[in-house]
């Protein structure tokens, strides 16, 4: 059924007194302002995305759309934990500088946390892995974001403990911006939490990661909004010769969630994995696409993206694998596994390549299927009741991928999944 | 309680969808009894054991009992939770879920309490040595890539664990070589006891030599056709099922 035509006047979303409204709130010099105008003249000059192109055929853009930048109402926060030993924790909301807690090893080993608007002033960084060109919402973010936070490791750094970074969201506008610089042959790891949120959250948010020579990054996004928030987040990596991240998206919370991830294998010998684990229940519509972009030689790149659903709950998948004539002896990956525990739910997979060069190997494979009745019966059978039942297939059918993540963020992603799946409803029957 | 009835079934029919496939059985099994239930492929034996048990995809008409409660209406993990207990002829793998988490969310589910790690790993190695499974099979995924055989020790090893009152074992003996069909019975033998009940649903007499029924009955064409002791067995391997059969059914089932 088509859509209502939507008419958008994008000035009265996002004019000159807006961006500067914005600055101020989230602090900085001029040459953030400068880059918030450059970034308008783009935002004015992109249309917004069309149904009709496949990364937006899923998803109707305009509901993620906020309707003003007038700022929430007060922010509800979580409880922030204490950082353990060696650990940091950074809380970002919008309209305030990033709140850190750091032990103090994190501080001696010099991981610089600084508000993004100061970074700007000496950061060169900003906007080159997602540029305001990227897209509509990216743009929008980056002439208006309203809590930034620059994290700088420093080469040749090996952090024990991971970089906790609490994005607490309002009920209301917010448009976190994130920036993790990995100085060359540093080792860390960057937790982004998404938590809070209500009915009238629209998050716009945008993480930039790069990762410099032969660095090694982990980053976790954990998607954990409450039931009602809908988001647009942004992530990308450029990764540089010999270096790697690995990306594991938990995407569990809000009511309409579109996440684009990816990363650019931007220099030979760079590595990227990204692996998904989306829940979704009741009403929940979620659309995540991946982008591995291969430029250089000898790259390579993996994804394992898991979605269970329930309920009426819908999801699209869409994984984009591009290997650049420019990218020889390149190897690329990709499975995106289904598992439907309801009539209602719904899910779509769909692969993309675009492979320009003949020396590759890339793999990709995709399936929908419902959960299996005798599976449930079965376990029934022993007098595990049906909820539990599903729980149990639910956790097996994610656990050859939990099972290849690192501990310390395996501990952190299963315990946001057995955290979401005590809410699911049973849906088989 | 010896001589106890610890299950039973009056006319019971079995439909799937409008085509029904057990024709009303009536059976009767007390505590300390094992009964063998025997009868040509196709003749609805495995759905009749599903359906006892509460396979969601049959329609059953009629009463089961255990222990005197009703529990017709019930769903499979209720009479599972109330001692009914049923080995699968082709036993379910369910990838990613561990034999060990499995086995302790189906004892505390039996027990209706969590069982305490101790009191499980004593019971789970005293249970595997028993039946000859390596322990490594602890941490396999259940039932995944596992032989035939190695499923069906498994299904007895479950039966050992959550001590059922009345068991219904679906050919639990095929795809068992001589060996393992020694090994499986031994365990049938030493949980059965005085205590439960057993209907052994099965094609061949050949497990009968190891785990010995109290009474056996031919089942044909979704009937109990005759009913009689061991011996019964022993004239089936001689004679087969057709002498059996009842009038016009050999040719695929009359009203």
């Amino acid at each position: 059924m088509a859509d209502t035509a939507h008419t958008l006047d994008t000035t009265t979303l996002l004019d000159e007194a807006a961006v500067r409204a914005a600055a101020e709130r989230a602090g900085g010099g001029d040459a953030s302002l400068d880059t918030r105008l450059e970034a308008l003249a783009t935002f004015r000059d992109t249309p917004p995305p069309d149904r009709v192109r496949h990364l937006w055929r899923y998803t109707d853009f305009s509901r993620l759309l906020p309707e003003s930048l007038e700022p929430a109402g007060p922010l509800a926060m979580p409880e922030i934990p204490e950082p353990p030993d060696g650990g940091m924790v950074v809380v970002l909301r919008p309209g305030a500088p990033p709140e850190v807690r750091s032990s103090d090893a994190a501080r001696e080993a010099g991981v610089r946390v600084l508000p993004l608007g100061e970074a700007l002033e000496g950061e060169e960084l900003f906007g080159t892995v997602v540029p305001a060109s990227h897209g509509y919402f990216e743009a929008l973010n980056a002439a208006a974001w309203d809590g930034g936070v620059a994290l700088t490791i420093p080469g040749g750094v090996h952090l024990e403990r991971a970089i906790r970074l609490l994005v607490v969201a309002p009920d209301g506008v917010s448009l976190p911006r994130i920036l993790v610089v990995a100085g060359r042959g540093s080792e860390a790891s960057v937790v982004e939490e998404h938590v809070g949120g209500g009915e009238a959250t629209r998050l716009v948010g945008v993480t930039e990661l790069s990762v410099g020579e032969g660095a090694n990054l982990r980053h976790t996004v954990l998607q954990r909004l409450d039931a009602g928030a809908r988001a647009h987040l942004t992530t990308r990596a450029r990764v540089a010769r010999d270096g790697g991240i690995s990306t594991v998206v938990a995407s569990f919370g809000g009511s309409l969630v579109k996440m684009d991830l990816g990363s650019l294998l931007a220099e030979q010998g760079a590595r990227s994995e990204i692996v998904g684990f989306v829940l979704g229940e009741g009403r929940q519509h979620m659309d995540h696409h991946t982008v591995h972009e291969h430029v250089a030689p000898r790259t390579w790149s993996n994804i394992d993206f898991k979605v269970a659903l329930t309920g009426r709950a819908r999801s699209a998948y869409t994984g984009l694998i591009r290997i650049e004539t420019t990218a020889p002896g390149t190897e690329a990956y990709q499975e995106n596994r289904n598992l439907l525990l309801s009539e209602e739910a719904r899910a779509e997979t769909i692969p993309e390549l675009e492979i320009l060069t003949d020396d590759v190997q890339c793999t990709h494979g995709a399936t929908v299927a419902p959960l299996d009745e005798e599976q449930v019966f079965y376990l029934e059978s022993r007098g595990i009741p049906g909820d539990e039942a599903e729980r149990l297939i639910v956790r097996g059918f994610l656990e050859a991928t939990l099972s290849r993540l690192p501990d310390s963020v395996r501990t952190d992603v299963e315990a946001a999944v057995e955290q979401r799946l005590k809410a699911f409803e049973g849906g088989h029957r | 309680m010896k001589n106890e009835v610890v299950f039973s079934c009056e006319d019971v029919h079995v439909f799937v969808e409008d085509k029904e496939i057990v024709k009303g059985v009536t059976l009767e099994v007390r505590a300390g009894e094992k009964h063998a239930l025997m009868g040509p492929n196709g003749s609805g034996k495995s759905t009749l054991a599903a359906a006892l048990m509460g396979h969601p995809g049959y329609r059953v008409e009629g009463r089961i009992t255990l222990l005197g409660e009703d529990v017709s209406e019930m769903s499979p993990d209720e009479r599972a939770r109330r001692g009914m207990f049923l080995s699968f002829q082709y036993p379910v793998a369910v990838p990613g879920v561990s034999v060990a988490n499995f086995l302790r969310a189906a004892i505390s589910a039996r027990r209706g309490e969590e069982i305490p790690v101790r009191e499980f790993r004593k019971l789970l190695t005293e249970a595997f040595a028993a039946l000859d499974i390596p322990r490594s099979f602890m941490g396999r995924y259940l039932n995944d890539g596992f032989s035939g055989g190695e499923k069906k020790r498994l299904e007895i090893l479950q039966m050992m664990l959550l001590e059922p009152v009345f068991a219904l074992l679906d050919e639990t003996d095929s795809g068992l070589d001589i060996d393992a069909l020694k090994v499986v019975s031994e365990g049938i033998n030493r949980v059965a006891g005085d205590h439960m009940g057993l209907l052994l649903v099965t094609h061949y007499q050949r497990i009968l030599n190891y785990v010995r029924p109290d009474r056996v009955h031919v089942f044909m064409d979704g009937r109990i056709v005759r009913s009689g002791g061991p011996e019964l067995a022993h004239e089936l391997e001689e004679r087969g099922y057709d002498w059996l059969a009842p009038e016009g059914a050999a040719v695929g089932g009359a009203a």
